[in-house]
Protein backbone atom coordinates (compact mmCIF):
# COMPACT_ATOMS: atom_id res chain seq x y z
CA UNK A 1 0.00 0.00 0.00
CA UNK A 2 1.44 3.43 -0.74
CA UNK A 3 2.60 5.56 1.72
CA UNK A 4 0.27 8.88 2.63
CA UNK A 5 2.57 10.66 4.49
CA UNK A 6 6.25 10.00 4.24
CA UNK A 7 8.49 11.62 6.59
CA UNK A 8 12.57 11.14 6.72
CA UNK A 9 15.13 12.41 9.11
CA UNK A 10 13.22 15.56 9.70
CA UNK A 11 14.71 18.21 12.29
CA UNK A 12 13.52 21.60 12.88
CA UNK A 13 15.08 24.11 15.35
CA UNK A 14 13.49 27.55 16.77
CA UNK A 15 16.24 29.79 17.29
CA UNK A 16 16.21 33.38 18.85
CA UNK A 17 16.38 36.64 16.89
CA UNK A 18 20.17 36.48 16.72
CA UNK A 19 20.63 32.73 15.66
CA UNK A 20 20.67 31.10 19.24
CA UNK A 21 19.04 27.74 19.41
CA UNK A 22 16.40 28.30 22.11
CA UNK A 23 14.89 24.85 21.13
CA UNK A 24 15.10 21.55 19.53
CA UNK A 25 11.28 21.21 18.57
CA UNK A 26 12.32 17.99 15.74
CA UNK A 27 15.81 15.58 16.30
CA UNK A 28 15.38 13.68 13.35
CA UNK A 29 12.42 12.09 13.08
CA UNK A 30 11.75 9.27 10.25
CA UNK A 31 8.17 8.18 9.69
CA UNK A 32 5.80 6.53 7.32
CA UNK A 33 2.00 6.57 7.58
CA UNK A 34 0.24 3.93 4.90
CA UNK A 35 -3.02 5.08 2.65
CA UNK A 36 -6.46 4.08 4.18
CA UNK A 37 -4.75 4.00 7.92
CA UNK A 38 -5.53 5.68 11.15
CA UNK A 39 -2.04 6.80 13.04
CA UNK A 40 -2.33 8.16 16.14
CA UNK A 41 0.67 10.46 17.13
CA UNK A 42 0.83 11.03 20.97
CA UNK A 43 3.33 12.40 23.38
CA UNK A 44 4.06 15.00 26.72
CA UNK A 45 3.75 18.38 26.08
CA UNK A 46 6.58 20.03 24.21
CA UNK A 47 7.43 16.59 22.72
CA UNK A 48 7.24 18.71 19.30
CA UNK A 49 3.85 17.11 18.06
CA UNK A 50 2.09 20.38 16.82
CA UNK A 51 5.41 21.53 15.28
CA UNK A 52 6.07 18.15 13.37
CA UNK A 53 2.09 18.67 11.85
CA UNK A 54 3.05 22.07 10.89
CA UNK A 55 5.83 20.61 9.02
CA UNK A 56 3.79 17.86 7.56
CA UNK A 57 1.60 20.64 5.96
CA UNK A 58 4.47 23.54 5.06
CA UNK A 59 2.94 26.03 7.59
CA UNK A 60 6.65 25.67 9.00
CA UNK A 61 9.72 24.77 7.26
CA UNK A 62 11.81 22.06 8.79
CA UNK A 63 15.60 22.74 8.97
CA UNK A 64 17.05 19.46 7.37
CA UNK A 65 14.70 16.12 6.31
CA UNK A 66 12.16 15.93 3.78
CA UNK A 67 8.50 15.70 3.57
CA UNK A 68 6.14 13.43 0.96
CA UNK A 69 2.13 14.54 1.72
CA UNK A 70 0.41 11.76 -0.28
CA UNK A 71 3.58 11.83 -2.69
CA UNK A 72 4.10 15.35 -3.08
CA UNK A 73 6.14 18.18 -0.93
CA UNK A 74 3.95 19.88 1.15
CA UNK A 75 4.79 23.38 -0.48
CA UNK A 76 2.75 22.23 -3.29
CA UNK A 77 -1.14 23.98 -3.63
CA UNK A 78 -2.02 20.80 -5.03
CA UNK A 79 -0.50 18.08 -2.48
CA UNK A 80 -2.53 20.31 0.18
CA UNK A 81 -5.49 20.54 -1.90
CA UNK A 82 -6.50 16.87 -0.95
CA UNK A 83 -5.73 17.32 2.98
CA UNK A 84 -8.21 18.15 5.57
CA UNK A 85 -6.55 19.96 8.71
CA UNK A 86 -8.29 20.95 11.75
CA UNK A 87 -5.62 22.51 13.89
CA UNK A 88 -5.43 22.76 17.85
CA UNK A 89 -7.31 26.39 18.49
CA UNK A 90 -8.64 27.03 15.50
CA UNK A 91 -9.88 30.95 15.11
CA UNK A 92 -13.62 31.39 13.35
CA UNK A 93 -14.81 34.13 12.15
CA UNK A 94 -17.63 35.09 14.85
CA UNK A 95 -19.98 36.81 12.59
CA UNK A 96 -19.78 34.69 9.88
CA UNK A 97 -22.41 31.60 9.99
CA UNK A 98 -21.40 28.17 9.61
CA UNK A 99 -22.62 28.07 6.00
CA UNK A 100 -20.91 30.84 4.97
CA UNK A 101 -17.29 29.47 6.89
CA UNK A 102 -17.92 26.44 4.63
CA UNK A 103 -18.30 28.03 1.78
CA UNK A 104 -15.35 30.03 1.77
CA UNK A 105 -13.02 27.15 2.79
CA UNK A 106 -14.38 25.28 -0.17
CA UNK A 107 -13.91 28.24 -2.29
CA UNK A 108 -10.27 28.51 -1.27
CA UNK A 109 -10.07 24.58 -1.89
CA UNK A 110 -11.21 25.39 -5.42
CA UNK A 111 -14.06 24.02 -5.32
CA UNK A 112 -17.39 25.43 -6.06
CA UNK A 113 -19.39 25.68 -3.21
CA UNK A 114 -22.64 23.15 -3.30
CA UNK A 115 -25.13 24.64 -0.76
CA UNK A 116 -26.72 21.33 -0.27
CA UNK A 117 -23.41 19.58 -0.19
CA UNK A 118 -22.58 22.17 2.64
CA UNK A 119 -25.60 21.56 4.43
CA UNK A 120 -25.09 17.64 4.54
CA UNK A 121 -21.77 18.52 6.27
CA UNK A 122 -22.93 20.07 9.29
CA UNK A 123 -25.52 17.65 9.65
CA UNK A 124 -22.85 14.74 9.73
CA UNK A 125 -20.88 16.85 12.66
CA UNK A 126 -24.40 18.07 14.36
CA UNK A 127 -24.60 21.62 13.41
CA UNK A 128 -27.93 21.02 11.49
CA UNK A 129 -29.74 23.08 13.45
CA UNK A 130 -26.91 25.80 13.55
CA UNK A 131 -26.68 26.50 9.73
CA UNK A 132 -28.11 29.60 10.15
CA UNK A 133 -26.37 31.16 13.29
CA UNK A 134 -23.48 33.48 14.05
CA UNK A 135 -20.56 31.12 14.77
CA UNK A 136 -19.91 34.12 17.92
CA UNK A 137 -22.39 32.24 19.72
CA UNK A 138 -21.16 28.97 19.41
CA UNK A 139 -20.03 27.02 22.68
CA UNK A 140 -16.31 25.19 22.50
CA UNK A 141 -17.48 21.60 21.16
CA UNK A 142 -19.80 23.71 18.65
CA UNK A 143 -16.45 25.11 17.07
CA UNK A 144 -14.86 21.95 16.92
CA UNK A 145 -17.72 20.36 15.23
CA UNK A 146 -17.45 22.99 12.90
CA UNK A 147 -13.80 22.74 12.34
CA UNK A 148 -14.08 19.35 11.40
CA UNK A 149 -16.79 20.43 8.69
CA UNK A 150 -14.39 22.29 7.27
CA UNK A 151 -11.50 19.88 7.60
CA UNK A 152 -14.03 17.58 5.90
CA UNK A 153 -14.68 20.04 2.43
CA UNK A 154 -13.93 17.94 -0.79
CA UNK A 155 -13.95 14.39 0.76
CA UNK A 156 -9.93 14.72 1.56
CA UNK A 157 -7.24 11.67 1.30
CA UNK A 158 -5.72 12.64 4.11
CA UNK A 159 -7.23 13.95 7.43
CA UNK A 160 -4.59 15.71 10.01
CA UNK A 161 -6.70 16.51 12.70
CA UNK A 162 -4.59 18.08 15.76
CA UNK A 163 -6.85 17.21 19.38
CA UNK A 164 -10.33 16.56 17.43
CA UNK A 165 -12.23 15.83 20.42
CA UNK A 166 -10.79 18.32 22.42
CA UNK A 167 -13.92 20.55 24.13
CA UNK A 168 -16.53 18.10 23.40
CA UNK A 169 -18.36 16.26 25.55
CA UNK A 170 -18.48 12.62 25.92
CA UNK A 171 -21.56 11.78 23.41
CA UNK A 172 -20.15 14.34 20.85
CA UNK A 173 -17.01 12.23 20.91
CA UNK A 174 -18.48 9.00 20.14
CA UNK A 175 -20.30 11.13 17.20
CA UNK A 176 -17.04 12.55 16.25
CA UNK A 177 -15.46 8.99 16.39
CA UNK A 178 -18.27 7.16 14.39
CA UNK A 179 -17.60 9.97 12.14
CA UNK A 180 -14.11 9.06 11.45
CA UNK A 181 -14.54 5.69 11.00
CA UNK A 182 -16.95 6.28 8.39
CA UNK A 183 -14.48 8.38 6.95
CA UNK A 184 -11.90 5.64 7.41
CA UNK A 185 -14.05 3.39 5.43
CA UNK A 186 -14.47 5.94 2.51
CA UNK A 187 -10.55 4.85 2.38
CA UNK A 188 -9.42 8.28 4.22
CA UNK A 189 -6.01 8.31 5.95
CA UNK A 190 -6.28 9.61 9.54
CA UNK A 191 -3.35 11.55 11.52
CA UNK A 192 -4.44 12.15 14.69
CA UNK A 193 -2.98 14.36 17.47
CA UNK A 194 -5.00 13.58 20.67
CA UNK A 195 -4.11 14.36 24.29
CA UNK A 196 -7.05 11.94 25.03
CA UNK A 197 -5.53 8.29 24.62
CA UNK A 198 -7.98 6.19 25.17
CA UNK A 199 -9.73 7.86 22.15
CA UNK A 200 -6.55 7.56 20.24
CA UNK A 201 -6.51 4.11 21.39
CA UNK A 202 -10.34 3.39 19.93
CA UNK A 203 -9.66 4.92 16.82
CA UNK A 204 -6.02 4.65 15.57
CA UNK A 205 -4.40 1.37 14.26
CA UNK A 206 -0.81 2.77 14.17
CA UNK A 207 0.99 4.81 17.01
CA UNK A 208 3.73 6.70 17.37
CA UNK A 209 5.67 8.43 20.46
CA UNK A 210 7.39 11.74 19.91
CA UNK A 211 9.35 12.41 22.88
CA UNK A 212 11.44 15.98 23.24
CA UNK A 213 11.74 16.11 19.26
CA UNK A 214 12.61 11.94 18.72
CA UNK A 215 9.99 8.99 17.67
CA UNK A 216 10.45 7.32 20.31
CA UNK A 217 8.27 4.29 19.63
CA UNK A 218 6.05 3.50 16.39
CA UNK A 219 3.81 0.88 15.05
CA UNK A 220 0.83 -1.33 14.94
CA UNK A 221 -1.27 -0.42 18.25
CA UNK A 222 -1.58 -4.13 19.10
CA UNK A 223 2.33 -4.22 18.77
CA UNK A 224 2.70 -1.67 21.18
CA UNK A 225 0.06 -2.82 23.56
CA UNK A 226 1.53 -6.46 23.74
CA UNK A 227 2.73 -7.79 26.32
CA UNK A 228 5.12 -10.54 25.67
CA UNK A 229 4.93 -14.10 27.44
CA UNK A 230 1.44 -12.60 29.54
CA UNK A 231 -1.58 -14.02 28.87
CA UNK A 232 -4.99 -13.42 30.26
CA UNK A 233 -6.84 -16.49 30.99
CA UNK A 234 -10.74 -16.52 32.20
CA UNK A 235 -11.92 -19.57 33.93
CA UNK A 236 -15.67 -20.63 34.21
CA UNK A 237 -17.68 -20.08 37.91
CA UNK A 238 -16.60 -21.63 40.42
CA UNK A 239 -12.67 -22.24 39.34
CA UNK A 240 -10.68 -23.48 42.50
CA UNK A 241 -8.67 -20.27 43.38
CA UNK A 242 -5.72 -21.54 45.55
CA UNK A 243 -5.08 -24.22 43.14
CA UNK A 244 -4.96 -21.83 40.64
CA UNK A 245 -2.75 -19.83 42.24
CA UNK A 246 -0.17 -22.71 43.37
CA UNK A 247 -0.53 -23.52 39.94
CA UNK A 248 1.33 -19.88 38.83
CA UNK A 249 -2.06 -17.68 38.09
CA UNK A 250 -2.49 -14.63 39.69
CA UNK A 251 -5.95 -12.92 39.71
CA UNK A 252 -6.85 -10.23 37.50
CA UNK A 253 -10.08 -8.86 38.08
CA UNK A 254 -13.38 -11.09 38.56
CA UNK A 255 -13.03 -14.09 37.18
CA UNK A 256 -9.74 -13.12 35.00
CA UNK A 257 -5.88 -14.47 35.71
CA UNK A 258 -2.72 -13.92 34.32
CA UNK A 259 -0.17 -16.34 33.52
CA UNK A 260 3.50 -15.96 32.71
CA UNK A 261 4.48 -19.08 30.00
CA UNK A 262 7.69 -17.94 27.94
CA UNK A 263 6.23 -20.32 24.87
CA UNK A 264 2.74 -21.88 23.66
CA UNK A 265 4.07 -25.74 24.89
CA UNK A 266 4.18 -24.09 28.29
CA UNK A 267 1.29 -21.90 27.84
CA UNK A 268 -0.54 -25.45 26.93
CA UNK A 269 0.74 -27.11 29.81
CA UNK A 270 -0.22 -24.60 32.59
CA UNK A 271 -3.99 -24.85 30.97
CA UNK A 272 -3.54 -28.50 31.23
CA UNK A 273 -2.70 -28.52 34.88
CA UNK A 274 -5.40 -25.78 35.95
CA UNK A 275 -8.03 -28.05 33.67
CA UNK A 276 -6.68 -31.27 35.78
CA UNK A 277 -7.98 -29.33 39.02
CA UNK A 278 -11.38 -28.54 37.82
CA UNK A 279 -11.22 -24.87 36.18
CA UNK A 280 -12.77 -24.76 33.01
CA UNK A 281 -11.09 -22.01 30.53
CA UNK A 282 -13.72 -19.71 28.75
CA UNK A 283 -11.59 -17.23 27.56
CA UNK A 284 -8.04 -17.13 26.47
CA UNK A 285 -6.12 -13.90 25.17
CA UNK A 286 -2.82 -12.24 24.88
CA UNK A 287 -2.23 -9.52 27.79
CA UNK A 288 -1.92 -6.00 26.71
CA UNK A 289 -1.09 -2.73 28.24
CA UNK A 290 -2.83 0.49 27.69
CA UNK A 291 -1.63 3.53 25.57
CA UNK A 292 -0.86 5.56 28.70
CA UNK A 293 1.33 2.55 30.11
CA UNK A 294 3.25 2.27 26.84
CA UNK A 295 3.79 5.88 26.41
CA UNK A 296 5.05 5.38 30.12
CA UNK A 297 7.37 3.44 29.53
CA UNK A 298 8.94 5.15 26.47
CA UNK A 299 8.76 8.52 27.83
CA UNK A 300 10.03 7.86 31.45
CA UNK A 301 13.55 6.49 30.38
CA UNK A 302 14.66 8.93 28.69
CA UNK A 303 13.73 11.33 32.08
CA UNK B 1 -8.44 32.32 -8.59
CA UNK B 2 -7.31 32.35 -4.85
CA UNK B 3 -6.75 35.73 -4.87
CA UNK B 4 -10.21 36.90 -5.61
CA UNK B 5 -11.95 34.36 -2.70
CA UNK B 6 -9.36 35.79 -0.30
CA UNK B 7 -10.43 39.56 -1.02
CA UNK B 8 -14.30 38.32 -0.92
CA UNK B 9 -13.58 36.65 2.61
CA UNK B 10 -12.01 40.16 3.51
CA UNK B 11 -15.07 42.35 2.29
CA UNK B 12 -17.30 40.13 4.05
CA UNK B 13 -15.01 40.52 7.05
CA UNK B 14 -15.00 44.52 6.95
CA UNK B 15 -19.25 44.27 6.55
CA UNK B 16 -19.37 42.66 9.68
CA UNK B 17 -16.94 45.67 10.85
CA UNK B 18 -18.56 48.14 13.17
CA UNK B 19 -15.60 50.79 12.02
CA UNK B 20 -17.24 50.12 8.25
CA UNK B 21 -20.80 50.56 9.33
CA UNK B 22 -20.32 53.98 11.08
CA UNK B 23 -18.38 55.24 7.83
CA UNK B 24 -21.14 53.97 5.72
CA UNK B 25 -23.94 55.67 7.84
CA UNK B 26 -21.86 58.91 8.42
CA UNK B 27 -21.15 59.26 4.74
CA UNK B 28 -25.14 58.89 4.23
CA UNK B 29 -25.91 60.96 6.59
CA UNK B 30 -23.64 63.70 5.39
CA UNK B 31 -24.66 63.10 1.72
CA UNK B 32 -28.48 63.03 2.24
CA UNK B 33 -28.00 66.49 4.63
CA UNK B 34 -26.24 67.99 1.63
CA UNK B 35 -29.34 66.73 -0.99
CA UNK B 36 -32.20 68.17 1.60
CA UNK B 37 -30.38 71.32 3.48
CA UNK B 38 -28.24 72.68 1.05
CA UNK B 39 -29.60 75.01 -1.78
CA UNK B 40 -27.58 76.03 -4.97
CA UNK B 41 -29.56 78.89 -7.24
CA UNK B 42 -28.67 78.54 -10.83
CA UNK B 43 -29.66 81.26 -13.24
CA UNK B 44 -28.34 81.24 -16.86
CA UNK B 45 -25.77 78.49 -15.42
CA UNK B 46 -24.07 81.49 -12.81
CA UNK B 47 -24.46 80.28 -9.34
CA UNK B 48 -26.63 83.11 -8.01
CA UNK B 49 -27.31 81.85 -4.79
CA UNK B 50 -26.02 79.51 -1.64
CA UNK B 51 -28.22 78.71 0.92
CA UNK B 52 -26.86 76.24 3.98
CA UNK B 53 -30.07 75.31 6.06
CA UNK B 54 -31.58 78.71 4.90
CA UNK B 55 -28.65 80.72 5.59
CA UNK B 56 -26.69 82.52 2.52
CA UNK B 57 -23.08 81.15 1.87
CA UNK B 58 -21.85 83.47 -0.62
CA UNK B 59 -23.23 86.70 -2.47
CA UNK B 60 -21.40 87.12 -5.28
CA UNK B 61 -22.95 86.05 -8.73
CA UNK B 62 -20.67 83.46 -10.48
CA UNK B 63 -20.36 80.64 -13.59
CA UNK B 64 -21.85 77.36 -11.56
CA UNK B 65 -18.53 75.28 -12.76
CA UNK B 66 -16.39 77.77 -11.13
CA UNK B 67 -18.73 78.71 -8.33
CA UNK B 68 -18.08 74.91 -7.31
CA UNK B 69 -14.30 75.14 -8.12
CA UNK B 70 -13.95 75.37 -3.80
CA UNK B 71 -16.70 72.80 -2.83
CA UNK B 72 -14.87 70.10 -5.05
CA UNK B 73 -11.51 71.29 -3.90
CA UNK B 74 -12.44 71.42 -0.07
CA UNK B 75 -14.36 67.68 -0.55
CA UNK B 76 -11.26 66.54 -2.26
CA UNK B 77 -9.17 67.28 1.03
CA UNK B 78 -11.28 65.96 3.31
CA UNK B 79 -12.17 62.68 1.36
CA UNK B 80 -8.19 62.09 0.93
CA UNK B 81 -6.91 63.14 4.58
CA UNK B 82 -9.97 61.51 6.55
CA UNK B 83 -9.95 58.57 4.62
CA UNK B 84 -6.27 58.03 4.85
CA UNK B 85 -6.45 58.23 8.85
CA UNK B 86 -9.60 56.68 9.09
CA UNK B 87 -8.33 53.80 7.16
CA UNK B 88 -5.18 53.52 9.10
CA UNK B 89 -7.28 53.16 11.92
CA UNK B 90 -9.85 50.87 10.41
CA UNK B 91 -7.51 48.86 8.45
CA UNK B 92 -4.41 48.13 11.40
CA UNK B 93 -6.24 45.00 12.26
CA UNK B 94 -7.20 42.80 8.80
CA UNK B 95 -2.90 41.99 8.36
CA UNK B 96 -3.14 41.11 12.36
CA UNK B 97 -6.36 39.14 11.95
CA UNK B 98 -4.89 37.27 8.88
CA UNK B 99 -1.83 35.93 10.85
CA UNK B 100 -3.85 35.11 14.34
CA UNK B 101 -2.95 31.66 15.49
CA UNK B 102 -5.14 29.30 14.95
CA UNK B 103 -6.11 31.18 11.19
CA UNK B 104 -3.10 31.19 9.52
CA UNK B 105 -2.28 27.74 10.28
CA UNK B 106 -5.55 26.44 8.92
CA UNK B 107 -5.25 28.66 5.54
CA UNK B 108 -2.24 27.71 5.04
CA UNK B 109 -2.77 24.33 5.13
CA UNK B 110 -5.37 24.54 2.44
CA UNK B 111 -4.22 25.35 -1.37
CA UNK B 112 -3.58 28.86 -1.21
CA UNK B 113 -0.40 30.35 -1.96
CA UNK B 114 0.95 32.35 0.85
CA UNK B 115 1.64 35.60 -1.88
CA UNK B 116 -2.12 34.72 -2.99
CA UNK B 117 -3.01 35.31 1.06
CA UNK B 118 -1.07 38.67 0.89
CA UNK B 119 -2.24 39.89 -2.34
CA UNK B 120 -5.70 39.07 -1.63
CA UNK B 121 -5.46 41.06 2.09
CA UNK B 122 -4.15 43.71 0.33
CA UNK B 123 -5.90 44.44 -2.74
CA UNK B 124 -9.12 43.42 -0.52
CA UNK B 125 -8.32 46.75 1.62
CA UNK B 126 -7.78 48.40 -1.73
CA UNK B 127 -11.23 47.56 -2.77
CA UNK B 128 -12.32 48.96 0.33
CA UNK B 129 -10.68 52.01 0.11
CA UNK B 130 -11.44 53.09 -3.47
CA UNK B 131 -15.43 51.83 -2.42
CA UNK B 132 -15.45 54.53 0.23
CA UNK B 133 -13.26 57.13 -1.60
CA UNK B 134 -15.85 56.71 -4.66
CA UNK B 135 -19.06 56.80 -2.39
CA UNK B 136 -18.26 60.15 -0.85
CA UNK B 137 -16.46 61.48 -3.92
CA UNK B 138 -19.65 60.32 -6.61
CA UNK B 139 -22.41 60.87 -3.56
CA UNK B 140 -21.06 64.28 -3.92
CA UNK B 141 -20.89 64.93 -7.27
CA UNK B 142 -24.58 63.73 -7.80
CA UNK B 143 -25.75 65.81 -5.17
CA UNK B 144 -23.75 68.93 -6.75
CA UNK B 145 -24.39 68.34 -10.48
CA UNK B 146 -28.21 66.99 -9.54
CA UNK B 147 -28.85 70.98 -7.77
CA UNK B 148 -26.64 73.18 -10.33
CA UNK B 149 -26.55 71.17 -13.56
CA UNK B 150 -22.78 70.86 -13.43
CA UNK B 151 -21.41 67.53 -13.65
CA UNK B 152 -17.62 66.71 -13.71
CA UNK B 153 -16.03 62.91 -13.44
CA UNK B 154 -12.91 65.15 -11.66
CA UNK B 155 -14.03 64.63 -8.41
CA UNK B 156 -14.02 60.66 -8.66
CA UNK B 157 -10.57 60.58 -10.45
CA UNK B 158 -9.43 62.76 -7.29
CA UNK B 159 -11.03 59.92 -5.19
CA UNK B 160 -9.14 56.94 -6.89
CA UNK B 161 -6.15 58.94 -6.44
CA UNK B 162 -6.67 59.15 -2.51
CA UNK B 163 -6.95 55.45 -2.52
CA UNK B 164 -3.95 54.91 -4.00
CA UNK B 165 -2.02 56.75 -2.16
CA UNK B 166 -3.91 54.59 0.91
CA UNK B 167 -2.78 51.59 -1.05
CA UNK B 168 1.36 52.60 -0.60
CA UNK B 169 0.35 53.41 3.38
CA UNK B 170 -1.15 50.49 3.82
CA UNK B 171 1.68 48.17 2.04
CA UNK B 172 3.73 49.48 4.79
CA UNK B 173 1.16 48.54 7.53
CA UNK B 174 0.57 45.14 6.24
CA UNK B 175 4.70 44.45 6.09
CA UNK B 176 5.17 45.70 10.02
CA UNK B 177 2.18 43.38 10.21
CA UNK B 178 4.50 40.30 9.27
CA UNK B 179 6.98 40.73 11.66
CA UNK B 180 5.32 42.43 14.72
CA UNK B 181 1.42 41.00 14.54
CA UNK B 182 -0.06 44.04 16.26
CA UNK B 183 -2.80 46.04 15.02
CA UNK B 184 -1.57 49.06 17.32
CA UNK B 185 1.87 49.13 15.56
CA UNK B 186 0.46 48.58 12.36
CA UNK B 187 -1.61 51.77 12.69
CA UNK B 188 1.41 53.42 14.20
CA UNK B 189 3.32 52.50 10.93
CA UNK B 190 0.57 53.62 9.03
CA UNK B 191 0.69 57.02 10.73
CA UNK B 192 4.47 57.27 10.34
CA UNK B 193 4.38 56.98 6.54
CA UNK B 194 2.11 59.24 6.23
CA UNK B 195 3.64 61.80 8.28
CA UNK B 196 6.88 61.19 5.84
CA UNK B 197 5.14 61.48 3.36
CA UNK B 198 3.84 64.83 4.32
CA UNK B 199 7.79 65.71 4.92
CA UNK B 200 8.93 64.06 1.96
CA UNK B 201 6.60 66.91 0.11
CA UNK B 202 8.31 69.97 1.60
CA UNK B 203 11.69 67.79 1.20
CA UNK B 204 13.67 70.61 -0.64
CA UNK B 205 12.52 73.21 1.44
CA UNK B 206 12.97 71.51 4.79
CA UNK B 207 16.67 70.13 3.62
CA UNK B 208 17.63 73.34 2.55
CA UNK B 209 16.99 74.62 6.92
CA UNK B 210 19.27 71.70 7.86
CA UNK B 211 23.05 71.46 8.48
CA UNK B 212 25.19 68.96 6.10
CA UNK B 213 25.92 65.64 8.19
CA UNK B 214 23.92 62.12 8.31
CA UNK B 215 21.19 63.80 10.02
CA UNK B 216 20.41 65.41 7.13
CA UNK B 217 21.70 62.27 4.38
CA UNK B 218 19.00 60.71 6.78
CA UNK B 219 16.05 62.82 6.44
CA UNK B 220 17.60 62.63 2.42
CA UNK B 221 16.79 59.02 1.89
CA UNK B 222 14.11 58.39 3.77
CA UNK B 223 11.73 60.96 2.50
CA UNK B 224 13.42 60.06 -1.09
CA UNK B 225 11.65 56.96 -0.83
CA UNK B 226 8.42 57.93 0.45
CA UNK B 227 5.27 59.21 -1.48
CA UNK B 228 4.87 62.78 -1.24
CA UNK B 229 0.95 62.70 -0.14
CA UNK B 230 0.79 66.11 0.30
CA UNK B 231 1.67 66.67 -3.32
CA UNK B 232 -0.71 63.76 -3.40
CA UNK B 233 -3.80 66.22 -2.00
CA UNK B 234 -2.52 68.85 -3.64
CA UNK B 235 -2.58 67.14 -6.96
CA UNK B 236 -6.13 65.29 -6.18
CA UNK B 237 -7.90 68.96 -5.13
CA UNK B 238 -6.21 70.35 -8.23
CA UNK B 239 -8.19 67.52 -10.17
CA UNK B 240 -11.56 67.42 -8.29
CA UNK B 241 -11.40 71.62 -8.94
CA UNK B 242 -10.51 70.74 -12.75
CA UNK B 243 -7.89 72.95 -12.12
CA UNK B 244 -4.22 72.01 -14.33
CA UNK B 245 -1.54 70.34 -13.51
CA UNK B 246 2.16 70.64 -14.38
CA UNK B 247 3.00 68.27 -17.51
CA UNK B 248 4.10 64.94 -16.38
CA UNK B 249 3.21 65.63 -12.67
CA UNK B 250 0.76 63.12 -12.08
CA UNK B 251 2.34 59.98 -13.83
CA UNK B 252 6.00 61.14 -11.92
CA UNK B 253 3.81 60.95 -8.60
CA UNK B 254 1.95 57.90 -9.74
CA UNK B 255 4.53 55.73 -10.38
CA UNK B 256 6.82 56.75 -7.55
CA UNK B 257 3.36 56.11 -5.58
CA UNK B 258 3.42 52.73 -7.40
CA UNK B 259 6.99 51.69 -6.91
CA UNK B 260 6.70 52.19 -3.69
CA UNK B 261 3.88 50.05 -2.81
CA UNK B 262 5.13 47.17 -5.17
CA UNK B 263 8.82 47.54 -3.20
CA UNK B 264 7.34 47.29 0.06
CA UNK B 265 4.80 44.52 -0.53
CA UNK B 266 7.69 42.58 -2.44
CA UNK B 267 9.72 42.91 0.49
CA UNK B 268 6.41 41.61 2.97
CA UNK B 269 6.19 38.96 0.76
CA UNK B 270 9.85 37.91 1.08
CA UNK B 271 9.13 38.08 4.98
CA UNK B 272 6.00 36.04 4.95
CA UNK B 273 7.66 33.00 2.55
CA UNK B 274 10.37 32.53 5.02
CA UNK B 275 7.85 32.91 8.24
CA UNK B 276 7.38 29.62 10.32
CA UNK B 277 3.63 30.09 12.33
Amino acid sequence: MPAALEVTDLHKRFRSPLGRVEAVALDGVDLEVPAGEAFGLIGPNGAGKTTFIKCLLAICAPDAGTVSLLGGPPERAASRARVGYLPERLALPGAWTPRAFLASVARLKGIPPDPSALESLLDRVGLAEATGRRIRGFSKGMRQRLGLAAALVGSPELLVLDEPTDGVDPLGRVEIRNLLAAELARGATLFINSHLLSETERLCTRIGILDRGKLVRSGPLELLTRVERRWRVAFAEGAPSAELVALGFEPDGPGGWLLVAPDAPALNAALDRARAAGALVVALERASKDLEEVLAEAVEPAR
Amino acid sequence: MKVLAVIADLLREAAARRWFLALAIALTALLLLLLTSLRLEVVDGALAATRLFGEPMFHDIRPADVALRPVFQVASQVVFWGGLLFGVLACADFGPALLSPGRIEFLMALPVRRWELLLGTFLGVLVLAVGGALYAAGGLVLVLGGKTGVWTGWPLLSALLAALSFGAVYAAMLAMALWVRSAALSAATGMVVVGLGLLATHRRTLMAAMENGPGRALFAAVTALVPPLGRMAQVAGALASSAPLAPGSLLRLLLGTLAFTAAVLAVAGYRFERKDF
